[in-house]
């Protein structure tokens, strides 16, 4: 009788789940794999057949060039993006959390890069960082700053793009930050106070600060994946150049893959993207984790 | 509710069968296609055009498009899937320089069999130098169906003011220059001149072509833009930075500066007349005029712009769909297409003829600089193999590096034709 519950159970479960289990092999796990198979091939899209290279793919990769460029840009990239719009993010957390009037306004407002699109604010920031009638430098040029060639100079488009993706991070991080802000007890800021901890730093750096570790491993986890698949913004506003200087992975990837044809050298460098993001992730998980568990 | 609808739902479709009676009564004769084809945005209104013009005029061959790509690199995207799936239209309109690449993977079909079936092309309006724009990798890989050219743009106003005559638009490179420095000297961020030499090796190939030069030796086997011309095409680029001070553009600045009124000339395809008189408005006075000319015997200038192609793989769905292009490059269609977007009709009885498109010219001056470079327009050169686009890139990116200053045309010329090399197919 019981067993028989057990089974029904277990059948309703599956039920269940089955639709996202058939999503999520349909969806993501199938073509993952595809991609991994293409990967030790020389497909090229176009082409009728392929020849199995063994390794082939992965040796090139160590040699191109073009690649090392690549990840180059994207590491400072990400270096630059994720600590700051973080910091950003807090901040603009912090402020609102504390400020008494406009708080749904100011919310909305950093809100606001998140959910619109880049490829049709591209338009926007071309014009505000037009080197000769863009807003920006025209601005600068009231403080007597000759401001550079935002996006047409290979010294500063990457960061140019890099101030564009805190611009469009920050908003986010700071509805994340804020979620966790108020799922502090506020008991905690009283005893704090009670047991001597006046000033607002301290308040922060005793209780608000170690209360939102959850909060800002998840915000850490997620803003350097996105700043590390950035996409969007190469594509419709430098295309990587010039000269490569804004050249990242995943605009590599889609350069060999679309636009060069190479399918199998494309899956390869897939991959490795794959295999070194979800290595990043763990490691950060794994050593911030061990600072933010406190029961 | 549904009980007193339902009637007239079947009455509904009773008279879409009867308004269908027309093309039952001919039903063993019609064959339906499929058509493809880019950047709805340009060419949506003639394309509908052309297709009504086409189903008026006979009754056995039905189009239909498939949804439009939106840039010509989807479109070929679309086509190189389709050919992996096993489900390509059967006509496709493709950028010219990429026309090549799908001839050479079987993607689509030689139209030469369907032209010589035709008797005399050029009685068709299918001059040679119109095949020429089609015939790439030794097969007839399409028909030119729209064509670009460069041309030169100016801003009527800043030549005014830095005293230049806006009659007289110098006609070479040096005057050009010199002007470009003039109008530079009116100060408060305005520029003198933008070419557009990034995004692709289009407008490399005019200053090239325009030498006199080649990309390549006539047997594709290696480069050869390093000669003489190359070295006079990537100095004169140089000379455009350092005397005529031109900025370094990226993306549409020059576009938006161009339109706001803060640069002097600029110097791109044709096919943007349109959209370019459309972002001026009032704010000033636009002309337009043919390009500076280099040699004026052996220069040349590349085509941009699509062509037709025949992707069908069944023989009786194909031989419909060389009905279609051929009445989409015939006088009546290139006409419905120049009309709708500015492009240069590619089929030479509408060219030679005003009675196809004389009143339109006569009306839309800007239109005209392109087509007075029809005679010296040569095909859009597509690099063999399969690393064709990369090629494009590896130019573009050094190019950028005389543009930034950081090398001189000689480096950068000798680098850029060193790795072109290694490109190439190894035969």
């Amino acid at each position: 009788m019981s067993e028989r519950a057990g089974f029904g159970e277990a059948l309703a479960g599956w039920l269940l789940t089955g639709p996202a289990i058939l999503a999520y092999l349909a969806m993501l796990l199938i073509p993952t794999l595809a991609v991994v198979v293409l990967a030790f091939t020389d497909f090229e899209l176009g082409m009728p057949g392929f020849h199995w290279v063994g390794l082939d793919n992965f040796s090139e990769l160590l040699t191109d060039h073009g690649m090392r460029t690549s990840v180059r840009n994207t590491a400072l990239y990400v270096a630059l993006v994720t600590p700051a719009s973080i910091l950003a993010g807090l901040g603009l957390a912090l402020l609102i959390e504390a400020g008494s009037r406009g708080k749904v306004f100011f919310r909305a407002v950093f809100f606001l890069p998140v959910v619109s699109l880049m490829v049709a604010m591209a338009t926007a920031w071309q014009y505000l960082l037009h080197p000769t009638i863009g807003p920006v430098n025209a601005w600068l040029a009231l403080f007597g700053i000759a401001g550079p060639n935002w996006l047409g100079s290979s010294d500063w488009v990457l960061v140019s793009l890099g101030l564009i993706g805190v611009w469009e991070n920050a908003g986010f991080n700071m509805v994340l930050v804020l979620a966790g802000l108020t799922a502090i007890p506020r008991e905690l800021y009283a005893a704090a106070e009670v047991d001597g901890a006046a000033g607002p730093w301290a308040r922060f750096r005793l209780v608000t600060w170690p209360l939102l570790g959850p909060t800002m491993l998840l915000v850490t986890t997620i803003t350097t994946i996105r700043a590390i698949r950035t996409f969007d913004s190469i594509a419709t506003l430098t295309q990587g150049g010039p000269n490569k200087a804004s050249e990242m992975i995943v605009w590599t990837i889609y350069q060999e893959g679309f636009s060069y044809l190479r399918m199998g050298y494309a899956a390869a460098l897939t991959v490795v993207f794959l295999v070194v993001v979800l290595a990043i992730m763990l490691v950060q998980t794994r050593l911030i984790e061990k600072r933010t568990h406190y029961s | 509710m549904t009980e007193t609808f339902a009637p007239s739902r079947r009455a509904l479709m009773l008279g879409s069968g009867l308004l269908a009676m027309p093309a039952i009564g001919h039903a063993q004769t019609v064959t339906n296609i499929t058509a493809h084809y880019s950047m709805p945005a340009i060419f949506k209104s003639a394309q509908d055009a052309i297709l009504e013009a086409f189903h008026a005029s006979q009754s056995e061959v039905r189009v239909s498009y498939v949804n439009a790509t939106p840039t010509y690199e989807d479109g070929a995207q679309l086509l190189l899937r389709g050919a992996a799936t096993g489900q390509l239209p059967d006509v496709t309109f493709q950028g010219l320089n990429r026309m090549r690449l799908f001839a050479e993977r079987g993607i689509t079909r030689d139209l030469r069999p369907y032209l010589a079936d035709e008797g005399n092309a050029a009685e068709l309006g299918y001059s040679a130098p119109i095949l020429a724009i089609g015939f790439q990798g030794g097969k007839q890989a399409g028909l030119p169906f729209a064509m670009s050219n460069p041309i030169s743009y100016y801003n009527v106003d800043l030549f005014r003011r830095a005293g230049l005559n806006p009659d007289a638009f110098p006609t070479s490179w040096d005057g050009v220059i010199d002007a470009s420095r003039r109008i530079r000297a009116l100060g408060g961020g305005i520029e003198g001149m933008f070419f557009r030499w990034p995004g692709d090796d289009w407008m490399f190939s005019a200053l090239l072509f325009g030498h006199g030069g080649d990309m390549l030796t006539p047997d594709e086997k290696d480069v050869a833009f390093n000669g003489p011309e190359g070295l006079a095409s990537v100095r004169l680029l140089d000379r455009m930075v350092k005397e005529g001070g031109m900025p370094n553009f990226a993306g549409v600045a020059d576009l938006q500066a161009f339109a706001a009124g803060r640069l002097g000339m600029m110097f791109r395809t044709t096919a943007q007349v349109r959209g370019i008189l459309e972002s001026v408005g009032q704010t000033f006075e636009l002309r337009t005029t043919i390009m500076p000319v280099i040699d004026p015997a052996r220069g040349r200038l590349p085509t941009g712009g699509a062509g037709a192609m025949i992707a069908a793989r069944d023989d009786a769905r194909a031989r419909a769909a060389w009905r279609f292009v051929k009445f989409a490059t015939s006088p009546v269609g290139t006409s419905l297409m120049v009309r709708n977007t500015g492009y240069v009709p590619t089929n030479q009885i509408a060219i030679d003829d005003p009675k196809y498109l004389g009143d339109f010219y006569a009306a839309n001056p800007l239109f005209q600089a392109a087509t007075r470079q029809v005679g010296i327009m040569k095909p859009w050169y597509s690099f063999p193999g399969s690393n064709s686009v990369r090629v494009t890139q590896v130019m573009v990116d050094n190019l950028a590096r005389i543009a930034e200053q950081q090398a001189t045309p000689e480096v950068v010329l000798a680098d850029m034709a060193d790795q072109v090399r290694r490109l190439l197919p190894r035969a």
